[in-house]
C-alpha cells in the first residue's frame, strides 16, 4: 500500500489533480464555513460587476457570485459522489456476481446491463428528473446513480472472469467458503484499486451529469449547484449582455474538479496497470 | 474465425457510416425544402421576432392556436377586426368599421365603403354577422361575445345591428369584441363549418382575409407576408411600408434576441433583459417605446394567486403578512429588467396606461401594504400570536407551520419564475416557508384551473382591453359562476367569492358617468386590500416592442406616438409609419 502512495506521488499527473481537488474540496467545504452567507440573499442588482463588495459580481438575482459558487461546488461534489458511490456499486455488485457465478445468471445480469448500456442514460436521466417531483441533492445523486453503472458492471464482470481462475480462489473455494464470501473476500481486495479507479471516473460522470441535467432546467429544488448557476445565467442571457462573471466561474469550477479527478484517474492507471506504467 | 469477426465489425461500421451519411443527407435535403423565398430584398423587408413559438401548424384563425399573425391578439396583417384598439387613445380606431353608435342596448355599426376579401368579393355586412354566428353555433374562442348579445342582423351591406343582453349590459365588454373579433369570409368559411371538428381542423393554408398582407411562404424555420398592393383599405390607411414581413422562427428568447441586437431582426416582441446595453454601452441603433425606465408601457399585473380555501392561507393576516414579506422592488429590478415600477398594493395600474386616472395612492397607503418585514414580523407575533420554530419558521397557536407553501409557474417562463425566487427569498427572510416549482405548463394551467395550489403566479384579465380595469376585477374577485375547487375554473382561481363586490360590478358594468365609476372602483380596490385575494408582483409590458434602426427607422415611441406599441389590433398601424433606411 505505502508503495502504491509512494508511486503515486512520483506522477506529477497525480499531484497536480491531487491538489487541484483538494483546492476544490477546501473551496467547498471549508469556504462556507469562514464565509457563512446564505448563498439565497438577494444582496444586489441585476447582474451586478465584480466589485470590493461582490468579488464575483451578482447573478440574474442579485445573488452574490462567490457564495453561490461555494455552496454550489459543495452541493455539484455531494451529487456527484452519492452519484459515484451507487452507481460503482449497483456496477461491482451486478459485474462481481455475474462474473463469478457465470452460465445462466451471468447470462441474465449482463442481458440487463447490456439493454441498459444500449437506452442512452441521458433520456433515462432526463425522464426519471421529470418523472420525481422532489429534487433534493441527495435525490439527483439517486437518479443519476442508478443510469450510470452499466459500464461499470461490464468492466468489473471481466475481471472477475479472470480472477475466479486463479489458484487462490480454488483453494478457498474448498474450504467451503459461500459465493459471497468468496467474492467480498476472495475477490474484491484484488480489485480494489481497479473499483477506486471506477469509483472517481463515475464521481466526475455524476458532477458533469449533475450539471447538464441542471443546464436543461431538470436540475435540483431550492438549493443551488454549478449547474443551476449555468442554468440560470443561460436563461438570463448573460452571454449576450456580457455578464461574463454569472457563467464563467461555474465553468472553471466545474473543470477544475472534472480536470483533476480524471488527471488523478489517469495516473492511477498507469501505477496500478503495469503494462502503462512509466519507468 | 477472428478474420470472419473483424470482417463483420468493418462491414458493421461501413453500413453505419452509410447510414448515417444518408440520414444527415435527408435532414439536410429536408432543411433546404423547407426553406421559404431565400433572398428577399432587405430594404423591402421587415424582420420581426416574439409572436410565433413552434413550427406553424394551422391559420385557421378559428383553430384554437392558429399561426401568427392569424391568432386572436395579434396584428389584423390578413385577416381584420372591425374595429383596432388603441391603447394609447384608449379608443376603437376604424378598421373594417367605420363607427359604431349606441341606442340605449342597440350598438348599430357601420361598415367602410369598398371593403373586399382578397380575392376581390366584397366584403360585406353579412359576414359579420357569419362570423359571429359561428360562435353561436359553435365553441369558439369568440364564443363568449354571446354572453353579452342576444342577436346580430344585417341592416344593410354596410350596417350591422347588435342588441345587447339586458342580464348582462356591459357595453365595454362588447365593445371590446369588436376590436378583437377576426372577420371571416363567409363564401370560404361556409364550405367548412358543417362542424366544429371540420370547421377547426381546416388548415387554411392558403388564407385569404381582407387585410393588407398575406401569406406568401410558411415553413417550421419562418412564416413570410407579401403586401397585398390592392388591399382595399389604401385610400383610407394608405400602404403598410414593409413589402414583405418575414417571422424568423427562433427555439429560444437569447437566439431571437440576439438576432435584434445584430439588426437581423428589426422588431421584437421577446423579453430581452437589460435591453438598455444595447444603446448605453453597444451604441447599437436600438430603441424602445421609452428611452428611460421602465421602457415599456406596463399593461398588466401577473399576480401571486392565493388558495383562499386552504389552511393557514385562509387567514387575511396570514396573507398580509406576506404581503408585506415579498420584496416588489426587487422583483422590478431583477425579473423584470426595470421593466417594471414596483408594484402596489392596487388592481389598478397606476402608471402608463388609461385605467391609471382611477388609481388612489391614498388608499393604498391606508389599506394596503408595501414591502416592510419588519411589518410582516410584528403582524405574525403581535396579531396572529404566532411563534417562531427552531427552523425560523413561524406556527400560529393552534399549530399550524407557516409553510411549506409551493409556488409555482411554467418552467421556462423566466421572469415570472424569477419573481417567485424573490417571493421564496423574501418570505423564508421573514419567517414562512415559501418553496419554488416549475412544472410544464399544462400541468400550471390544470393546477391553476382547479384550484390545486398553494400560491400560483397568473396574470388576471391579460391583454389590454378597453374593458379594464372593470375586467380584471372581475377575474379576480367575481364569485359568481366560479367552479369550486377541484373543478375548472376560467377565472378567480384563488376562489374569492363577495357579494358586495358582485353588486358593485354589475353597477360598474353600467355606468357611464366617470365620477361614478371611479367611486366604485375605488370601493372596490379597498375590498381587495383588505380581502387580498391575490398579490401583484408586478407591471407587465401588454407587450415588448424593441426595435434596431439598421434598416427600417421612423419606429413610433414616446416622442414619436404615431402607433401604440401594441403587436394586436391598433398595433397594425406601426407598419405604416416606418420608412426603410436610405
Amino acid at each position: 500500500m505505502k508503495d502504491i502512495f509512494i508511486l503515486l506521488f512520483r506522477s506529477k499527473r497525480f499531484i497536480v489533480g491531487f491538489v487541484l481537488f483538494l483546492a476544490v474540496l477546501s473551496f467547498a467545504i471549508i469556504g462556507p464555513m469562514l464565509n457563512p452567507k446564505n448563498p439565497f440573499q438577494m444582496v444586489g442588482g441585476l447582474f451586478t460587476p465584480p466589485s470590493d463588495k461582490f468579488i464575483l459580481g451578482t447573478d440574474n438575482l442579485g445573488r452574490d457570485v462567490f457564495t453561490q459558487l461555494m455552496y454550489g461546488t459543495r452541493t455539484s461534489l455531494l451529487i456527484g459522489c452519492t452519484a459515484g458511490v451507487i452507481a460503482t456499486s449497483i456496477g461491482v455488485t451486478i459485474g462481481s456476481i455475474a462474473g463469478y457465478k457465470g452460465g445462466i445468471v451471468e447470462e441474465i445480469l449482463m442481458g440487463i446491463t447490456n439493454v441498459f448500456i444500449t437506452i442512452p442514460s441521458i433520456v433515462v436521466l432526463i425522464l426519471l428528473s421529470i418523472a420525481i417531483k422532489t429534487r433534493s441533492a441527495a435525490v439527483m445523486g439517486l437518479v443519476i446513480g442508478v443510469t450510470s453503472w452499466p459500464w461499470t458492471a461490464r468492466a468489473v464482470r471481466a475481471q472477475t472472469a479472470s480472477l475466479k481462475t486463479r489458484e487462490h480462489i480454488d483453494i478457498a473455494r474448498i474450504t467451503g467458503f459461500s459465493s459471497i464470501e468468496m467474492i467480498v473476500l476472495e475477490i474484491l481486495p484484488y480489485m480494489f484499486s481497479y473499483i477506486f479507479m471506477a469509483f472517481i471516473l463515475q464521481f466526475s460522470g455524476g458532477i458533469l451529469n449533475e450539471a447538464t441535467l441542471s443546464m436543461l432546467g431538470l436540475g435540483p429544488y431550492q438549493t443551488v449547484s454549478l449547474g443551476v448557476m449555468l442554468h440560470w445565467s443561460l436563461l438570463w442571457e448573460a452571454v449576450r449582455t456580457g455578464a461574463w462573471w454569472a457563467f464563467i466561474p461555474p465553468v472553471i469550477c466545474l473543470s477544475m474538479t472534472t480536470f483533476s479527478l480524471m488527471s488523478m484517474n489517469s495516473s492511477m492507471d498507469e501505477v496500478f496497470n503495469p503494462r502503462l506504467r512509466r519507468s | 474465425m477472428n478474420n470472419f469477426k473483424e470482417e463483420a465489425i468493418v462491414l458493421k461500421k461501413v453500413s453505419v457510416s452509410i447510414m448515417s451519411i444518408l440520414l444527415i443527407f435527408s435532414l439536410l435535403g429536408s432543411v433546404s425544402f423547407a426553406q421559404a423565398p431565400s433572398q428577399l430584398p432587405r430594404t423591402e423587408t421587415l424582420y420581426i421576432a416574439g409572436m410565433q413559438w413552434g413550427p406553424p401548424t394551422t391559420f385557421n384563425p378559428m383553430a384554437p392556436s392558429p399561426a401568427w399573425p392569424n391568432n386572436r391578439g395579434q396584428d389584423p396583417l390578413i385577416y381584420e377586426t372591425l374595429f383596432a384598439y388603441n391603447l394609447l387613445t384608449n379608443k376603437l380606431d376604424p378598421l373594417i368599421g367605420e363607427s359604431y353608435s349606441w341606442k340605449v342596448y342597440q350598438l348599430t355599426v357601420k361598415l367602410r365603403k369598398g371593403a373586399k376579401w382578397q380575392d376581390g368579393t366584397p366584403l360585406t355586412a353579412k359576414d359579420v354577422v357569419y362570423t359571429f354566428e359561428l360562435g353561436k353555433k359553435f365553441s369558439l374562442a369568440h364564443s363568449p361575445v354571446w354572453d353579452f348579445i342576444t342577436d346580430i342582423k344585417a341592416k344593410d351591406d354596410l350596417t350591422v345591428v347588435m342588441t345587447l343582453n339586458k342580464d348582462r349590459p356591459h357595453k365595454k365588454r362588447l365593445e371590446t369584441y369588436l376590436g378583437q373579433i377576426i372577420i371571416v369570409p363567409q363564401h370560404i368559411w361556409s364550405k367548412y363549418d358543417s362542424s366544429q371538428k371540420t370547421l377547426q381542423e381546416y388548415t387554411n393554408t392558403e388564407p385569404v382575409g381582407s387585410g393588407p398582407y398575406k401569406l406568401a411562404a410558411f415553413s417550421p424555420e419562418q412564416i413570410v407576408l407579401q403586401r397585398d398592393d390592392n388591399y382595399w383599405g389604401i385610400p383610407y390607411y394608405g400602404k403598410p411600408a414593409p413589402k414583405y414581413i418575414v417571422h424568423p422562427i427562433f427555439k429560444s428568447n437569447d437566439a431571437g434576441n440576439l438576432a435584434l441586437e445584430r439588426g437581423e431582426v428589426d422588431l421584437s416582441q421577446q423579453f430581452c433583459p437589460e435591453i438598455w446595453k444595447m444603446w448605453e454601452d453597444k451604441k447599437l441603433p436600438v430603441g424602445t417605446w421609452y428611452k428611460k425606465e421602465p421602457y415599456h408601457i406596463p399593461a398588466s399585473i401577473p399576480s401571486l394567486y392565493i388558495n383562499l380555501h386552504k389552511k393557514p392561507l385562509n387567514n387575511p393576516l396570514v396573507r398580509r403578512a406576506l404581503a408585506y414579506a415579498i420584496n416588489y422592488e426587487k422583483i422590478a429590478e431583477t425579473a423584470m429588467s426595470k421593466y417594471s415600477p414596483p408594484a402596489k398594493s392596487s388592481l389598478i395600474i397606476p402608471v402608463g396606461v388609461p385605467e391609471q386616472k382611477y388609481f388612489n395612492q391614498e388608499d393604498v397607503d391606508k389599506y394596503g401594504w408595501k414591502y416592510d418585514p419588519k411589518k410582516a414580523v410584528e403582524i405574525l407575533e403581535k396579531q396572529l400570536k404566532a411563534k417562531k420554530g427552531s427552523d425560523g419558521i413561524y406556527v400560529l397557536p393552534d399549530g399550524t407551520r407557516l409553510g411549506p407553501f409551493t409556488a409555482e409557474c411554467p418552467y421556462g417562463w423566466t421572469d415570472w419564475m424569477t419573481s417567485l425566487e424573490v417571493v421564496a427569498e423574501s418570505a423564508r427572510a421573514v419567517g414562512i416557508d415559501v418553496r419554488t416549482q416549475y412544472p410544464d405548463a399544462p400541468v400550471w394551467t390544470d393546477h391553476r384551473n382547479t384550484g390545486n395550489f398553494d400560491l400560483l403566479m397568473n396574470t388576471p384579465a391579460g391583454g389590454y382591453t378597453p374593458a379594464h380595469p372593470w375586467l380584471r376585477f372581475y377575474e379576480v374577485m367575481e364569485g359568481r359562476g366560479v367552479a369550486p375547487i377541484g373543478q375548472v375554473a376560467y377565472w378567480n382561481f384563488g376562489r374569492y367569492s363577495n357579494k358586495k363586490v358582485s353588486s358593485l360590478l354589475d353597477s360598474a358594468a353600467k355606468i357611464e358617468d366617470e365620477k361614478k365609476l371611479a367611486t366604485i372602483y375605488r370601493e372596490l380596490d379597498r375590498i381587495f386590500m383588505q380581502d387580498i385575494p391575490l398579490i401583484p408582483l408586478e407591471y407587465r409590458p401588454g407587450w415588448f416592442y424593441e426595435y434596431n434602426e439598421t434598416y427600417w427607422t421612423g419606429f413610433p415611441n414616446e416622442d414619436n406616438p404615431v402607433a401604440p406599441p401594441m403587436w394586436a389590433w391598433g398595433g397594425i398601424r406601426k407598419y405604416y409609419v416606418i420608412k426603410p433606411k436610405k
